[in-house]
């Protein structure tokens, strides 16, 4: 018989009790139908509180849960993923999809800025225009890319720079994303070095600006009409960014940047142009508001400042650049007890954007004392690394197990929390509350 | 007749045997729904010619807290983004809620007309602060 209920106080007991010995469930304790719930409860309806709906928000205090807390909506090419917001689109990946190295294209979270975003793109006309300060301007079909270049294949981490933004206190405005405003993905495309070689880079170049095919209805030069980002062409970061026609050797859902998008390994995902059409050498600085005013973060330890400095006016900011080392458990989840005694697995994963991930740790205290998790394949210094560890809560109680990964440039997650009015770089230890139940 | 009777004095043995053995567990307990379902969506049609498509991204209706000043921000907030870029935020402070009309309106060029901004930041401030939130 396959156990489909729930432990039971006294009285529910007696009710089967009752129900067996007045001879009602025959069939279904017996028969061959014996799997089978009993509906008669449901139907009726009442007796046993059902699961309620998550609250439509939190605050002001922090956000207690794993993801954000919108509701699960179904947008084209996707799973139902968490609501963020719907024009323009912004979807958060449920915590179970980071179970694997490589996060599903379906899962995949989604954010956009302005709301005029592809619903159809005709490759027949579209083209990637590499202009500016070149000798050669270049405009290049999908099959362009496809076939005149070396196609090189790398995995990395996109990470929302808000991503976790929920944790800060005092909150800050922006989207409220949990913890499942990232993604790896194994991205295959063309190297962005090989392309401007191509158009030929004209001396005097200071940033190279990226643009998709994403608009906004604002007035033309402010930021309500396009997203613009551009990084500086001294930036070594350029050597290593690749224009992505797959997404694990898959085409692009459109709502992750069909047909190509700019993969920027190590780096926010404010850089990751989707539906990536213009690639633009300046050789001027790009005053646009998305580089000049937003995504920016203070010129401080870990990006860290305060309310007060903020409103003094004192406060220097850069431009948001690498993912600071994060680490997280994926399963157990919390959902369920588990009994005292059981040995579990805990997995997770864990990434940095200085360098790839060579420890793990985790701990059941809270983080007084950690043991070593075993890491999982090595995809690149820019990939998740899974990890796992054997635990079992030998007696019945509340587990704080934390997490933290340090990464080859010596760098470990803190237990400090982190403030700055753009909600960016939340990379703090993060813990999961396990009940560990008597098993007799 | 005594076939029968064996037969019924099997059944509540069995059933005995099987009250005593799952008195602990609970089960066949159903409720009516109260969280939402969700729709699958129908594949779309494709043609084998250079268009690639995704159809329309689905904008469900954000709740708004009724109140004076609720169709200026239907009206105006509108234009860029839903409402639910309202209702995601976590309750904020007042002098949050006006900063950031007056970043709607000055920096991304809004164009609120100024008794509308004023309507508008009114309205925020009475139904989405950590005083006033409910919903």
């Amino acid at each position: 018989m396959q156990l489909t209920g729930r432990w039971l106080s006294r009285r529910g007991a007696l009710k089967i009790l009752g129900a067996a010995s007045g001879g009602l469930a025959v069939s279904r304790w017996l028969g061959p139908n014996a799997t089978i719930a009993r509906p008669s409860h449901g139907a009726q309806g009442g007796q046993e509180p059902a699961e309620k709906a998550i609250e439509p928000f939190t605050g002001p205090g922090p956000n207690p849960y794993w993801n954000s807390v919108g509701p699960y909506v179904t947008e084209p090419q996707k799973v139902p993923l968490i609501l963020l917001t719907d024009r323009p689109v912004q979807l958060e990946t449920p915590r179970h999809y980071f179970r694997t190295v490589f996060t599903p294209n379906e899962a995949f979270f989604v954010r956009w800025h302005l709301e005029g975003i592809p619903n159809a793109v005709d490759l027949k006309t579209w083209k990637l225009q590499i202009e500016g300060n070149v000798n050669k301007p270049l405009a290049l079909s999908l099959p362009d890319l496809m076939q005149k270049f070396k196609p090189v294949s790398l995995a990395a981490v996109n990470q929302c720079s808000g991503n976790s933004r929920s944790r800060l206190q005092p909150r800050v405005p922006g989207g409220q994303w949990g913890n499942g405003a990232m993604g790896n993905a194994m991205w295959t495309g063309v190297r962005l070095r090989e392309l401007l070689d191509m158009a030929g880079v004209k001396s005097g170049s200071l940033m190279v600006q990226f643009q998709g095919l994403e608009t906004g209805v604002g007035p033309a030069g402010l930021g309500s009409n396009l997203f613009l980002k551009s990084l500086d062409y001294s930036s070594p970061v350029l050597d290593e960014c690749v224009v992505a026609y797959l997404m694990n050797g898959e085409p692009l859902p459109m709502l992750n940047g069909f047909p190509v998008r700019l993969v920027v390994p190590g780096y926010f995902s404010t850089y990751w142009t989707k539906c990536l059409t213009w690639i633009r050498v300046l050789n001027a600085p790009d005053e646009n508001f998305w580089v000049k005013t937003a995504y920016r973060v203070p010129d401080t330890l870990r990006g860290n400042t305060t309310p007060e400095d903020v409103k003094a006016g004192t406060v220097k900011t850069v431009p948001i650049g690498r993912l600071p080392v994060r680490s997280f458990l994926i399963s157990p989840d919390g959902s369920s007890k588990i009994p005292a005694g059981m040995p579990v697995t805990l997995r997770g994963i864990a990434f940095s954007g200085f360098g790839r991930v060579n420890r793990v740790e985790v701990s059941d205290d809270g983080g007084k004392i950690w043991t070593a998790a075993k890491l999982g394949e090595d995809h690149g210094a820019y990939s998740f690394r899974v990890w796992q560890a054997e635990w079992t809560g030998k007696s019945p109680g509340r587990y704080s197990l934390a997490v933290r990964a340090t990464d080859e440039k010596g760098n470990t997650q803190p237990d400090e929390p982190v403030w700055n009015p753009g909600g960016y770089l939340w990379n703090r230890i993060e813990r999961q509350e396990i009940v560990v139940g008597n098993a007799s | 007749m005594r076939k029968r009777v064996g037969g019924i004095f099997l059944v509540v043995c069995s059933l005995v045997a099987a009250g005593v053995v799952y008195a602990d567990l609970k089960k066949g307990f159903y409720t009516p729904a109260k969280l939402g379902s969700l729709q699958q969506a129908a594949p779309i049609e494709q043609l084998p010619d250079s268009s690639y498509e995704a159809s329309a991204y689905p904008a469900p209706t954000a709740d708004l807290a009724p109140g004076d000043g609720v169709q200026d921000v239907q009206i105006y907030c509108n234009t860029c983004h839903s409402p639910r870029y309202i209702t995601m935020q976590p309750p904020l402070p007042a002098a949050t809620w006006e900063a950031e009309v007056n970043k709607m309106d000055k920096t991304f060029g809004a164009g609120i007309p100024e008794e509308s901004k004023q309507k508008i930041i009114s309205y925020l401030r009475a139904h989405y602060t950590a005083e006033n939130r409910k919903q």
